[in-house]
């Protein structure tokens, strides 16, 4: 039935709005957990979700999700109006979470081209069972509720492809069976499809999508749509026909004016779904728009109109719920803005410092006046487009607060999670990073960390475990701290296990620190776990989370005191896109390394050298001996400094180990804009990207680590 | 699909027969003109460390940064010195963009495909240069090398470098 109608439009919207809600629907539910019950927000809210969901997989046909979707909805209907007391709510907390994931599920599927095919009836039947649980001991009640007004708003839809003054005019009248599920469903579906051939379309009742009771009066009085159209009346009859449950149409030929009177009274609101490829017919314009939810795939829909006109906002907006005004932009986009604004501020450096300019006895008053504004709204726009970028960490940690309770419910542990800063913003790139490893540090602490029950009262702790997912910024780097009170990290039996694997070498164990220790568990393979679970021990895990944190430029530490806790940081730059860096040059190449690393530039005279047989340098600074690294040599470039008076040598320093690097000469520090270096090279030791600097030539980006 | 979809687009593509030919050395190529993006004069060339030496560093094309090589080099002749006639063809190969860099652009021609001719092929130690040309043209002014781009960039080093990205890729999602 799916094939029926071109639905693929609407499939995207479909999958993005459902998921959307799905989330919103774990957020309510996770903050309410541990409360005794629902309130009645909340319970409204989820409600609302589940009605959406329903309406709209009803019209996608995805009949699994739409019997899901209503039982669940069914429950919460139940709650809401009967508001019976002793309701378990852990269960039905599961069970909402259940239906999320199940519907989550199938539209994984739906995403994949799959057909969305799990079996739901475990489900109803639970479901079910919850229900008629809640329900006994209170009245009884007919199983079949009344389908509720959620949206009484007396709205008109008006879609209007391009409308000619030829084309027909027909009136038709639908009557479906008695008794139909969903009616109002299947008269949007209707509508959709008349939507193909129809140049302009009225129908009645207006309000099909948002309010379910439409569904009795379309029973009671039939559907009524007004439609012109090129069509003959035999192919729209035949489209309504395909329908299901349709049991009379009634077709008329109308008149023009008939159906520009339409159905309408004078105080009804007109509501335009937007079909993207028409001009909008000048009546519609000022008019208060609202696009169902259907056809809006963002928070914002933005019509392109004609220019000039000025842009209107078609906002979905849930009723009694406030949404931040969002819109969704495609992070390419993002990218290639950035970009041209990079170029802009080149640009603009070309002109302004423009050899012409520099003709004696010119007068450039005018024009310096005009530079300082245009330079002022450049730096200004890179401002702009950076803030774009950033998003709080909120989405990712409340991924978390749904971890933390599956897990914690699977082990049967007692487990708390505590949330700070979560409005901690980062680049958005790095948010797409660090969730994983986050996910797989707050499992291991779930799993390893926090110890049972009855060992930690036992140790004379607190029965319930409690783990702190706590995000900072400092520094211009972002923490993000995973904490929890378990049994601590057990540095003995690391150790054991660093040797079994040859991890350790030669080094005397007693030497390292806790803190070196404890960097084992991140080797591959590493896991004290003599027990593979379900959820971590397998030994693959911790070496992933060092090396994606890694790849955005991150590091891991771990610190831990046996039976108090451990903590794992993650410490992450703000953002991929730009840092802070010293420009340096060796001969004609130009380097950049970042701020953060370089401790202290430094003379060096050959007096402080000192040179091993093999050819290895090191340089003495204040007493102290560091490894010597000429750039020129190590990247066989023709440098420009004969002797070591004539160049300048920089301290750099990463995760505590400290490295001189010998340079011709430093040009300045600036902001610059990271870019990778193409693939079609192979990868450059000690060079992580590229950036071009204000002359637009090109500048490498040192990664000190790779030159250690 | 992809590959079906590329073959359905260069038939119905105009530029099908189009080749842009230059010169290097005393050899004149051809590269099919769906390839290129564009032509640009010589410009400073940032080096890149410890790459192969006909990889002559990256560009700035407008905001986004290239390499560029040297097709003379990569053939495994001598560099000769840039003048002011040297250019770079900005290449577009299944979206790895890339500067070829020429001695000479001569022009942009219409080959039949009858006169082209698959290069004869040598023994197995064949001259390098060789793996890179698809075909052999005959033109009214002498016999133009027809390059294939995918093979241009897609050396044993690229593939491999691909591969191990793909290997760490598959680790990771483990």
């Amino acid at each position: 039935m799916a094939e029926e109608y071109n639905t693929d439009g609407m499939l995207d919207i479909f999958l993005y709005e459902s998921e959307q809600l799905l989330e919103s629907l774990q957020d309510i539910v996770l903050d309410n957990k541990d409360e005794e019950c629902f309130d009645e927000g909340a319970i409204n809210e989820i409600f609302r979700v589940m009605h959406t969901i329903k309406g709209s997989s009803g019209i996608m046909m995805f009949e699994n999700i739409t019997r899901v979707a209503h039982r669940l909805e069914d429950v919460f209907y139940y709650l809401r109006e009967s508001q019976p007391k002793n309701v378990p709510h852990q269960e039905l907390v599961v069970h909402v979470l259940d239906v999320a994931d199940f519907i989550q599920g199938e539209l994984d599927k739906i995403k994949d081209g799959e057909s969305p095919d799990a079996d739901p009836e475990k489900i109803l039947e639970e479901l079910d069972k919850f229900l008629t649980g809640i329900k006994s001991g209170i009245v009884e009640k007919g199983k079949s509720l009344p389908p509720e007004n959620t949206h009484v708003e007396p709205n008109q839809f008006y879609i209007a492809p391009t409308a000619t003054e030829s084309g027909k005019f027909y009136k038709i009248s639908v009557f479906y069976e008695p008794g139909l599920q969903m009616s109002n469903i299947r008269a949007y579906t209707a509508v959709y499809a008349l939507k193909e051939l129809a140049e302009d379309l009225k129908y009645i009742p207006e309000d099909i999508i948002s309010n379910e009771g439409s569904g009795d009066e379309i029973l009671e009085d039939g559907f009524h749509i007004l439609i012109q159209t090129q069509s003959p009346l035999d192919e729209v009859r035949e489209i309504i026909e395909k329908g299901t449950g349709v049991e009379r149409i009634d077709i008329y030929e109308s008149s023009a004016q008939e159906f520009t009177l339409g159905f309408r009274d004078e105080s009804q609101e007109e509501i335009v779904i937007d079909l993207g490829e028409q001009e909008e017919k000048p009546r519609e314009e000022g008019g208060a728009e609202k696009a169902p939810k259907e056809m809006a795939p963002g928070d914002y829909v933005i019509k392109a109109k004609e220019p000039g006109k000025g842009k209107k906002l078609a906002k979905h907006q849930a009723k009694g719920q406030v949404k931040q005004s969002f819109i969704s932009v495609n992070i390419e986009k993002m990218d290639s803005l950035m970009d041209l604004i990079g170029e802009l501020v080149i640009a603009e450096a070309v002109v302004l410092q423009n050899p012409d300019l520099r003709v004696p006895g010119l007068d450039l008053t005018n024009f310096q006046k005009a530079s300082a504004q245009l330079s002022k709204i450049t730096t200004e726009l890179q401002d702009v487009i950076m803030a774009m970028r950033m998003m709080p960490l909120t989405n990712t940690f409340q991924k978390m607060n749904r971890i933390v309770f599956d897990v914690s419910r699977k082990l049967n542990k007692d487990i708390e999670l505590e949330v700070i800063g979560e409005n901690t913003e980062v680049d958005k790139n790095i948010i797409e990073h660090i969730s994983d490893p986050l996910m797989h540090l707050i499992r291991n602490s779930l799993d390893h960390g926090i110890e049972s029950a009855e060992d930690r009262v036992a140790a004379g702790k607190r029965a319930k475990g409690k783990i702190t997912l706590e995000a900072k910024n400092e520094g211009g780097k972002v923490y993000i701290i995973v904490k929890d009170d378990g049994k601590g990290l057990n540095r003995d039996a690391i150790l054991k296990k660093a040797r079994a694997n040859g991890l350790l070498g030669k080094r005397n164990p007693d030497e390292l620190s806790d803190k070196e220790v404890y960097q084992f568990i991140t080797q591959p393979g590493f896991s004290t776990k003599e027990k593979v679970t379900e959820l971590s021990g397998r030994g693959v895990g911790m070496d992933v989370v060092v090396k994606n944190i890694q790849a955005i430029g991150g590091k891991l530490e771990i610190d831990s005191v046996p039976g108090e806790g451990s903590e794992m940081s993650l410490k992450i730059p703000l953002t991929l896109a730009i840092i802070d860096g010293i420009v340096m040059e060796v001969g004609d190449t130009t380097f950049v390394v970042e701020i953060g690393a370089v401790q202290e530039f430094i003379s060096i005279d050959e007096g402080m050298m000192v040179k091993e047989p093999n050819g290895e340098e090191y340089a003495n600074i204040r007493g102290e001996y560091y490894p010597f690294i000429r750039l020129c040599d190590q990247y066989h470039i023709q440098g420009d400094a004969q002797t070591l008076e004539d160049g300048i040598a920089a301290v750099l320093e990463y995760e505590g180990k400290k490295v001189c690097v010998f340079v011709d000469r430093l040009i300045s520090e600036q902001e610059i804009v990271v870019k990778p270096i193409p693939s079609y090279l192979k990868k450059v030791s000690g060079i992580s990207g590229c950036t071009q600097l204000g002359d637009s030539s090109i500048a490498l980006i040192l990664d000190i680590a790779g030159i250690m | 699909m992809e590959d079906l979809d590329e073959l359905r687009e260069e038939e119905e593509n105009p530029l099908k027969d189009m080749y842009m030919t230059f010169k290097s050395g005393n050899e004149h190529f051809g590269i099919s003109v769906s390839n290129v993006i564009e032509i640009i004069g010589m410009q400073a060339i940032t080096q890149v460390p410890d790459v192969e030496d006909y990889i002559r560093g990256l560009i700035n094309l407008r905001g986004k940064i290239i390499p560029v090589i040297d097709v003379r080099v990569r053939f495994r002749q001598e560099a000769l010195p840039y003048t002011d006639r040297t250019c770079i063809i900005v290449i577009n190969v299944n979206g790895t963009v890339l500067g070829l860099i020429v001695e000479k652009i001569d022009e942009v021609m219409k080959i039949d495909k009858n006169n082209i001719s698959a290069p004869p092929s040598l023994s197995q130690n064949a001259n390098a240069s060789e793996k890179y040309v698809c075909g052999l043209a005959r033109t009214a002014d002498g016999v133009k090398l027809l390059l294939d781009p995918e093979r241009l960039i897609q050396d044993e080093d690229f593939t491999s470098f691909d591969d191990l990205e793909d290997m760490e890729n598959e680790a990771e999602e483990e």
